[in-house]
């Protein structure tokens, strides 16, 4: 329940402060965002399979946003920007298409 | 592992550290739930939630900018084009004034009175003035087409040489005036010293202003002589028997009656002072 109002409550502030991202920083954020997605239905996965961790998920979390970042940010450097970005952007839409099918089969036993 | 990368992907959805953290724990005796790690899950949803709304606001915001961009510069260009339009009025407005008064102040002399009539006669030559008169209607017309052409395709189907070119409006043009026409005119534009007919991708340009098939051709002149010279013309009888072969339209016809609008106006390009001998009247340009 917490981190469901934990999650409400970011959704929020970020409505209503309206913070301003750095212009170095906004190309980064879809991507950061599709890796924060799949790291929190990992998490809730796992919750459901019984075998939630926090020290694992937290950590999951940080290093999936910061390496998704960093791998489009290479690929800029290299001039392979938009392919990478596609390349994070499957493979981490598979991994969430996966866990939101099994949390699927948790809930309606289907 | 898997057999290959593609399944590996497919397969393992779950991170795996999750199963190892819970092997682990079956192995070690469980520390209890410590709240410092369930503030920290919160934590990072928050974390999570916030950088969900301000992406979606980043692209929100920056979708409205590139409208807003779009719709000042769509005012600019309308606001710049009005100016245009304005200017060009002003200006038309202007050169009748500046003539009215050129040709009040020659009048009141006698040799202003010549000077005036050289300079209506130049006018008319420059064809800077509308005019009036008899003379020959030549219509050129691309080829209609076919009852059976797929109507569907029928922009493709339709082929080159049902079209007329700038060349077959230059070759009447010639023969038109080698045939003694005063003035000519294309579809109200109409032709001067310096006019050119051009081609420009599908349409035809005539003193770069666009003209649309058909195209009506009037020349001014004494139309029995005119329509005899002109039809004489090795050029023209080429030019009836390839439109014969095409389907071109090329028809001609006398007319009592034909007006012709002025040609777009003439720039000033050389101007000397006026020299003092009076039997001196050559116009400097």
């Amino acid at each position: 329940m917490i981190p469901i109002l934990g999650l409400a409550a970011g959704v929020l502030l970020g409505l209503f402060l309206d913070p301003t991202v750095p212009l170095v920083l906004q190309p980064y954020l879809p991507i950061a965002v599709v890796a924060a997605l799949d790291a929190v239905f990992g998490g809730l996965r796992a919750r459901l399979d019984g075998i939630f961790d926090a020290k694992v998920f937290v950590i999951s979390f940080v290093s999936n946003v910061v390496v998704a970042a960093l791998i489009v940010f290479l690929g800029d450097q290299l001039g392979v920007g938009a392919q990478l970005s596609t390349a994070v952007v499957v493979v981490l839409g598979i991994r969430i298409f996966g866990n939101a099918a099994a949390i699927r089969r948790h809930i309606f036993r289907a | 592992m898997g057999a290959s990368l593609l399944d590996d992907v497919l397969a393992e959805t779950l991170d795996p550290a999750y199963a190892q953290a819970a092997a682990r724990r079956t192995e070690e005796p469980a520390p209890a739930r410590s709240s410092r790690g369930r503030l920290l899950v919160a934590l990072v949803m928050v974390v999570a939630g916030l950088l969900v709304a301000v992406t979606y606001d980043q692209a929100a915001a920056t979708a409205q900018g590139r409208q807003q961009v779009r719709a000042a510069l769509i005012e600019d260009i309308q606001r710049s084009s009005d100016a245009g339009d304005e200017l060009t009025a002003e200006l038309e407005e202007l050169r009748v004034e500046v003539a009215r008064t050129r040709d009040d102040l020659l009048a009141a002399s006698v040799v202003g009175q010549r000077a005036l009539d050289e300079v209506a006669a130049a006018e008319e030559g420059a064809a800077a003035v509308p005019v009036t008169g008899p003379g020959l209607l030549v219509t050129l017309a691309n080829a209609e087409s076919d009852a059976d052409d797929d109507p569907v395709g029928g922009g493709t189907a339709e082929d080159a040489g049902g079209k007329v070119r700038d060349g077959d409006l230059q070759l009447v043009v010639n023969a038109l005036w080698a045939a003694g026409a005063e003035a000519i005119s294309i579809n109200d534009q109409r032709l001067g010293a310096t006019t050119a007919i051009r081609f420009a991708g599908e349409a035809v340009l005539v003193d770069f202003r666009p003209v649309m098939n058909p195209y009506e051709i009037r020349a001014i002149g004494d139309p029995d002589s005119l329509s005899q010279a002109f039809l004489r013309n090795p050029q023209v009888i080429a030019l009836a028997d390839v439109s014969a072969a095409f389907g071109l339209r090329f028809d001609f016809a006398k007319a009592d009656e034909l007006t012709l609008p002025a040609g777009s106006t003439l720039e000033l390009r050389s101007a000397g002072p006026v020299e003092p001998d009076p039997s001196d009247t050559s116009p400097g340009g």
